[in-house]
């Protein structure tokens, strides 16, 4: 591991290079932007005060090009993710066949005349890319092509999350939070924190699953009849796949049925062949659902996932109440250790939890234990 | 102290989703469009209108759209977002405007191959009378707000207008925000300066290639722009025409147009509309009195400030010889559009 000296120099060393707006009066520039001062708390806390003129924070995010990103940069620059009074330096990633339209990108963010953003860095370069930053939003993968085998597609992101595993571990704040999108997105954050774990705490990378709890959230709130907002603690377990675990046994409707009463999603629902036999499918196969009305494949959502799940980490969730990230396993739920699968977690500080002491029926246990056997073959047919 | 952040953004309503207001209707047209798909998210997540202000989405499309406006209907579904109340997709305008307190008049005929200038300003008058007709019979006319981002932005506007005679036509605007952000991005970019030090910037005119980016009144940190930069040749040979000719860059680039940075600029014209620029001066396409010369009745851009739920024309500015020759161009370009539709109206 490098010498805390050393990781400065690469932080501060990092603002000589061109990217971040404007010459010597701008107050992000290179020359006034103080260099990161201890790379272990460089994990700044976010600023919640309007009154104080904090450190913008590093975003990098990869596929930085695309459809998904198109949308969450914009979500991100306009203050989403961290709130309204903290500025955000966003790093973006893509492949040098995309560089014209990555320009095309920063130009629609310089237009967009955003209070919060206090730069951009565009680059193909993945060195200047992750260096130092706070957050990684890793949305870039190998796209499945046709005729392409699973193991193929497994093989071209092994590659690419382990060289940028070790860059997050080369060049980012020691805190960096690492929210992984591209599929499959579960082992490929895996990947990346074995690459990484010489350096990095495995409890910074996870992968989203929260784009399939905002799906069953509003199928639940749908079929019962409820605003959204009141549908609490619905839970998606193990793999970002078809065998994904959508659990509503621990799941509450509050004010319902009238104001003041919180009533469990199995009494509201009532119902448990349409949880099993609809509910469940439903939400599993959302994605091609989603393919087959827009012809497209669902960009704004997964970006509205990205800044909610992220949101959720670093700002916190609300007392007693639990959002769906996956995870590395320390054993909870007798899940082998050292798999990223998805739990129901709460964040306090900075931190995500796994929720220890909740039911899980016997139906729930066989789906669990499939999506493991999942995800356990997806590490084993890794390259060595 | 973490603890503490929660509930301060909580107080500050950035994660407070309880609230006892009365949905807004908010119509949008091309909603199934690439600037729809940029837009629909950022309002429904409470950007445009508050933290606090739920929302219904009245989306418009033509009818052969209607089967992707589905599939973008699901993909909000799929956000659970706290805010939004409901969502309504209709290929009718009736019902598209029915109660609307906010419209945003996205959907327009594209210009298409060899197609001429006149005909395209046709073929979106039709368009625009038949909306201007439905707002007039359905909207919400004590609280509308109406921006037109369909070009021809400001003709479109007027013929809207023209076609609702009881509706206050200060309530329809034409969107200039995106070149006003876009002259901001310029001036932050050659100053090195943020985008919140500039004040006193505008769009003058038309949202055409003859729009007038006028910095003679822009400051910076509070003094003028002399100070940072003086150059009149990069002002005519580079700022102007940067700004005029921005959207081709972006589609050079892109290869596809800017629909995010529209987006943003809409939701930004709103929102500023609605809870006001703070004293500061923003641009809109407006319903001209006539002040500085622009003909009344034309929708042109000037420099606004925003307050209390209405816009402002600041007046009382001195235009420099050049700045004279400019808004005249652009003032004559509006003339001849409006000229070209006039046996519409």
């Amino acid at each position: 591991m490098e010498s805390a000296t050393l990781r400065i120099n690469n932080i501060s060393g990092h603002l000589t290079t061109s990217g971040v707006r404007g010459g010597g009066q701008c107050p992000f520039s290179q020359k006034s932007t103080a260099p990161l001062a201890c790379p272990e708390k460089a994990w700044s806390v976010i600023n919640t005060s309007p009154h104080a003129k904090p450190n913008p924070i590093r975003v990098l995010v990869t596929g930085a090009a695309g459809q998904i990103a198109y949308s969450l940069v914009f979500m991100i620059a306009s203050g989403q993710m961290f709130g309204p009074y903290q500025p955000v330096v966003l790093h973006l990633l893509d492949i040098p066949k995309m560089q014209e339209v990555l320009n095309g990108v920063v130009m629609e963010l310089n237009d967009g005349a955003f209070p919060l953003l206090a730069g951009t860095v565009a680059t193909t370069d993945v060195k200047t890319a992750f260096m130092g930053i706070q957050v990684c939003l890793m949305v870039g993968a190998f796209p499945r092509g046709p005729g392409m085998q699973r193991s193929d597609l497994l093989k071209m992101n092994a590659n690419i999350f382990k060289e940028q595993g070790a860059a997050l571990a080369k060049y980012a704040a020691r805190g960096v939070k690492v929210l992984v999108v591209g599929n499959p997105a579960n082992t490929n954050a895996y990947i990346a924190c074995l690459a990484a774990k010489a350096d990095l705490p495995s409890t910074n990378f996870s992968a989203l699953t929260r784009l399939d709890q905002n799906r069953a959230v509003s199928m639940i709130a749908e079929r019962v009849g409820v605003p959204v907002a009141k549908v609490k603690n619905v839970s998606i377990w193990g793999n970002h796949s078809l065998t994904q675990v959508p659990d509503v046994t621990n799941a509450v409707i509050q004010d319902f049925p009238e104001k003041g009463l919180t009533t469990p999603v199995l009494t509201a629902v009532n119902d448990n062949k349409w949880l099993e036999e609809s509910f469940i499918p439903q939400v599993q196969n959302r994605g091609a659902a989603v393919i087959a009305a827009r012809k497209l494949s669902s960009a704004a959502s997964a970006a509205n996932a990205i800044v909610g799940h992220m949101r959720d980490w670093v700002l916190g969730t609300k007392d007693g109440e639990t959002v769906s990230m996956a995870v590395v396993s320390d054993g909870s739920y007798n899940i082998p250790k050292g798999l990223v699968f998805s739990f129901p977690v709460q964040c306090r500080a900075g931190e995500w939890s796994i929720v220890q002491g909740l039911k899980i029926t016997p139906f729930i246990q066989l789906k669990l234990d499939a999506t493991t056997k999942e995800l356990q073959s997806e590490i084993d047919a890794l390259p060595k | 102290m973490f603890k503490s952040a929660s509930s301060l953004l909580v107080k500050s309503g950035v994660r407070n989703y309880s609230t006892t207001k009365a949905p807004l209707r908010v119509a949008i047209t091309g909603a199934s469009g690439q600037i729809g798909y940029q837009l629909l998210f950022r309002i429904a997540s409470g950007e445009m209108l508050g933290k606090d202000q739920p929302i219904i989405l009245q989306c418009l499309e033509l009818p052969q759209a209607l089967n992707a406006l589905k599939g973008v209907s699901m993909e909000l579904d799929d956000c659970a977002f706290p805010l939004l109340k409901g969502i309504v997709q209709t290929d009718d305008p009736n019902r598209a405007f029915a109660g609307a307190d906010y419209a945003l008049l996205v959907g327009a005929k594209p210009r298409s191959k060899g197609m001429e200038r006149g005909q395209l300003l046709e073929a979106n008058a039709q368009i625009f009378s038949a909306q201007g007709k439905a707002l007039n019979n359905n909207a919400n006319r004590d609280t509308l707000r109406v921006l037109v981002v369909g070009n021809p932005a400001n003709t479109n506007a007027l013929i809207a207008a023209r076609n609702a005679p009881n509706i206050d036509p200060k309530r329809f605007t034409a969107m200039t925000r995106l070149d006003h952000n876009r002259g901001l991005a310029q001036l932050a970019d050659k100053t090195g300066c943020g985008v919140t030090d500039i004040q006193k910037f505008c769009i003058w005119g038309n949202h055409s290639a003859t729009q007038y980016p006028d910095i003679t009144h822009t400051t910076i940190k509070g003094s003028p722009i002399k100070n940072y930069v003086d150059d009149a040749v990069w002002v005519k040979d580079n700022f102007i025409p940067t700004v005029q000719q921005r959207g081709a860059a972006i589609i050079n680039a892109r290869g596809a147009s800017s629909a995010a940075s529209a987006a943003s600029a809409a939701i930004d014209h709103m929102r500023d509309w609605t809870f006001g620029t703070n004293g500061q001066w923003q641009s809109m396409g407006v319903y001209s009195d006539g002040s500085y010369g622009a003909d009344k009745g034309l929708y042109f851009s000037f420099p606004v400030i925003c307050k209390n739920g209405n816009y402002e024309i600041v007046q009382g500015l001195q235009l420099d010889a050049f700045s004279k020759d400019r808004f005249d161009v652009t003032r004559k370009e509006l003339l001849s559009e409006m000229d070209a539709i006039k046996h519409l109206l």
